[in-house]
């Protein structure tokens, strides 16, 4: 099976696990992974607890939230863009309604209190 | 007299202080400075002329010892509108004003001699138990750097006092001039910024409003018990949420943590709206000020209060590659007009910019977003930081380009014959695309100020009963949130809170309760929850009413053409919620 390469961003403090790549406040970093690898497949490539990230994208399409990670099981494709924020990075709701989810995240909000009204999320 | 109005009158510089109306005794902030335009500013008046009102008026709160409340609205008839605005800022000046017992200055009048400025000095009469004036000439401060003539002011009057002035921008007239209030350390970097309330300032020959609070009263407390308990659990949930806590979000990356996010997420204009996602914001996001900051003073500096008892404490300060300090505050906003929307990824040019907006007396959103029109135009090229500069200098000078800036994105966009001109009702869009956030296109399209980002924060779902009945996706959900939003919104910019405290009290529900005990013991009141989305909804009727008597009516409750036909990269979408959804919002209010 070949392979594929994430297009991976690393911010904020999570920069330290981009290695040479780290900038000090971000890390772009092209991951080389097996295809039909995922999120989770990721995260442990980059040696980072998926605990240590908040909100994340996948094609500029939400994916998870502090709290709320629909996303582990997420296969990736050959030149996915994936970032990574640290846990400190915030989107307010008011700035996110109607803004783009992979499917999974989006099921999540549904499911969720409110509709994923609000800023962080007990995990 | 307990509270008061205080009427300034510009055309005989003489002042009257009278007792509040019994309609407006509830009032603050922007219910206060929105009713009073409202219901004496004709609606189809000049905005720079004699028959406009400069109102300020300090929350409800504010000049407590509540937290994080130290916020002063400045409200009028728009230059860049043409309808209502309200625009506030955090400042002791706030607190001065309301330790003094004023609900409200309402600035009158315009002199008929021109080319002459004038201060007010506001002072406390212990004799007579009320605020008193003096007018000065404030004509030598007339043309100059606002941070060459605000240490002037403060040698004048003293350390202690507190100012709000408008720069030069104002003097001229600009639709993109602010009004500019002290920060903590004296500088003139605290802003009323939108909507051209620097130049209703200017046009009635006002330079400064200088506050001594001396010997003032202070503000009265009808219910101190439930006054502290509120209080006590606003601060708890300030302090335990992580946006809001200390080395929390904003304390620590300031409100510019939001450029790396919405660059993922596509949605931060780029270029004159021509894209969601500009290859420079790691360069520029709050992320990387706090880095540079590192590296240039050589340690973790987290971000101060703004004003007076703020326990947030999200403004920043950038410095020059020498350690030595360039500017404050880098805002989200700021950075993003500056920067993402022209194409800019230097952080040290934006911070250039920023500080020049701060001497001139500009709004850096209008300001950034005109530029980058100019841009499109040929003018200058997208990421030529310096040409930019050079613009915002033009600005400053007066000259027949910075002329033509002054006068706003949409006038910029005519002059340059430019098609995207990403305004609603005249006043520049913020740092959120609509077509890849769609929510906050309908707060900008059908809020009474012109596309504004701070319409329409979301607090107080258990309130809003919005979420059970429609799915918040379909554009009738959305249109619903947004009208609980602007309500909820309209309320905390009365009270006198930053509206950052909206993202602690939407996930700790004692916040909320804190906020509404706060204020029921400051007034007296008995307001529910549901209350005070009633008082926000009615703040909007208000302003709503105003904007249609002036012209401007649902058919202006729309974004621009060119977001409904041109996709934006990266989602490669249109702004598509329909025309009936966004007049829902206020035809269902």
């Amino acid at each position: 099976m070949s392979d594929i390469t994430v297009d991976t961003w690393l911010y904020g403090e999570l920069a330290r696990y981009g290695g040479q790549a780290d900038k000090g406040s971000y890390a772009n970093l092209q991951v080389r992974l097996q295809a039909g690898r995922t999120v989770n497949d990721l995260l442990a490539y980059l040696n980072m607890p998926t605990e240590a990230r908040g909100i994340t994208f996948i094609n500029g399409q939400l994916s998870a939230m502090p709290g709320l990670q629909p996303d582990l099981g997420h296969a990736l494709r050959d030149g996915d863009r994936v970032a990574f924020f640290h846990l400190q990075a915030m989107w307010p709701f008011q700035y996110r309604l109607g803004a783009a989810a992979i499917p999974e995240m989006a099921d999540a909000m549904q499911a969720s209190q409110d509709h994923g009204l609000h800023h962080t999320y007990k995990a | 007299m307990s509270t008061s109005i205080l009427r300034i009158n510009m055309t005989d510089l003489t002042y009257r202080v009278e007792e509040v109306p019994e309609a407006y005794k509830h009032l603050g902030g922007r219910g206060m400075t929105s009713s009073i335009v409202a219901d004496e500013v004709p609606p189809l008046c000049h905005p720079l002329g004699p028959n406009n009102k400069l109102v300020f008026s300090p929350g409800m709160l504010t000049g407590t010892a509540a937290p994080t409340s130290a916020r002063v609205s400045a409200g009028a008839k728009s230059p860049l509108t043409g309808g209502i605005k309200e625009s506030n800022a955090g400042t002791s000046w706030a607190c001065d004003l309301a330790v003094m017992q004023v609900k409200a200055i309402v600035v009158e009048g315009q002199p008929k001699a021109k080319g002459k400025f004038w201060g007010v000095n506001l002072a406390w009469d212990a004799a007579a138990g009320k605020p008193k004036v003096k007018f000065f000439d404030a004509t030598e401060y007339a043309g100059k750097s606002l941070y060459e003539v605000f240490p002037k002011v403060y040698e004048r009057f003293g350390n202690k006092v507190t100012i709000a002035g408008c720069g030069v921008a104002g003097e001229y007239g600009y639709c993109n001039a602010g009004i500019a209030f002290n920060d903590e350390f004296r500088r003139p970097s605290r802003y009323s910024g939108r909507g051209g309330l620097g130049s209703v300032m200017g046009s009635k020959g006002l330079k400064f409003i200088v506050i001594n609070d001396d010997g003032a009263p202070g503000v009265q407390i009808t219910d101190k018990a439930l006054f502290n308990q509120g209080c006590k659990k606003m601060t708890d949930a300030l302090r335990t949420h992580n946006i809001t806590k200390p080395k929390g979000t904003l304390n620590t990356y300031g409100t510019a943590a939001l450029i790396n996010v919405l660059n993922e997420a596509g949605g931060l204009p780029t270029r004159n709206f021509s894209s969601g996602r500009f290859e420079g914001a790691g360069s520029i996001a709050g992320e990387a000020v706090f880095d540079g900051v590192k590296q240039r003073t050589g340690k973790e500096t987290y971000n101060h209060a703004c004003s007076p008892g703020c326990i947030i404490q999200c403004s920043n300060t950038w410095y020059k590659p020498d350690g030595t300090e360039h500017t404050s505050c880098l805002e989200y906003e700021s950075i993003w007009a500056f920067g993402a929307d022209c194409g800019i990824d230097n952080l040290d040019d934006v911070a250039e910019m920023i500080r020049l907006c701060n001497a001139y007396g500009l709004d850096t959103m209008e300001t950034g977003t005109a530029i980058a029109v100019v841009m499109e135009a040929g003018v200058i090229k997208f990421g030529d930081g310096k040409g930019a500069i050079n613009l915002v200098h033009e600005m400053g000078k007066g000259t027949p380009m910075g002329r033509i800036l002054g006068g706003g994105t949409a006038l910029t966009g005519k002059a340059f014959g430019v098609i995207h001109v990403p305004t609603v009702k005249g006043q520049s869009m913020p740092a959120y695309e609509p077509r890849a956030v769609k929510g906050i296109g309908i707060t900008y399209a059908t809020t009474t100020m012109g596309a504004d980002h701070t319409a329409g924060y979301t607090i107080a779902p258990e309130i809003l009963g919005v979420m059970g009945k429609q799915d918040p996706l379909s554009p009738e959900g959305k249109a619903g949130l947004s009208r609980a939003f602007q309500a909820t919104t309209a309320f905390i910019d009365s009270s006198g809170h930053c509206l950052f405290i909206a993202f602690a009290i939407l996930d700790i529900a004692s916040g909320y309760e804190g906020m509404v005990e706060e204020t029921n013991g400051v007034l007296g009141t008995n307001w529910s929850a549901a209350d005070i989305l009633a008082l926000g909804g009615s703040i909007l009727k208000k302003e709503r009413a105003f904007n249609e008597a002036a012209g401007i009516g649902k058919a202006a409750d729309r974004v621009p053409e060119f977001m409904k036909l041109e996709p934006l990269p990266p989602h490669n979408q249109v702004f598509d919620v329909p025309d009936s959804a966004l007049d829902s919002v206020f035809a269902e209010l």
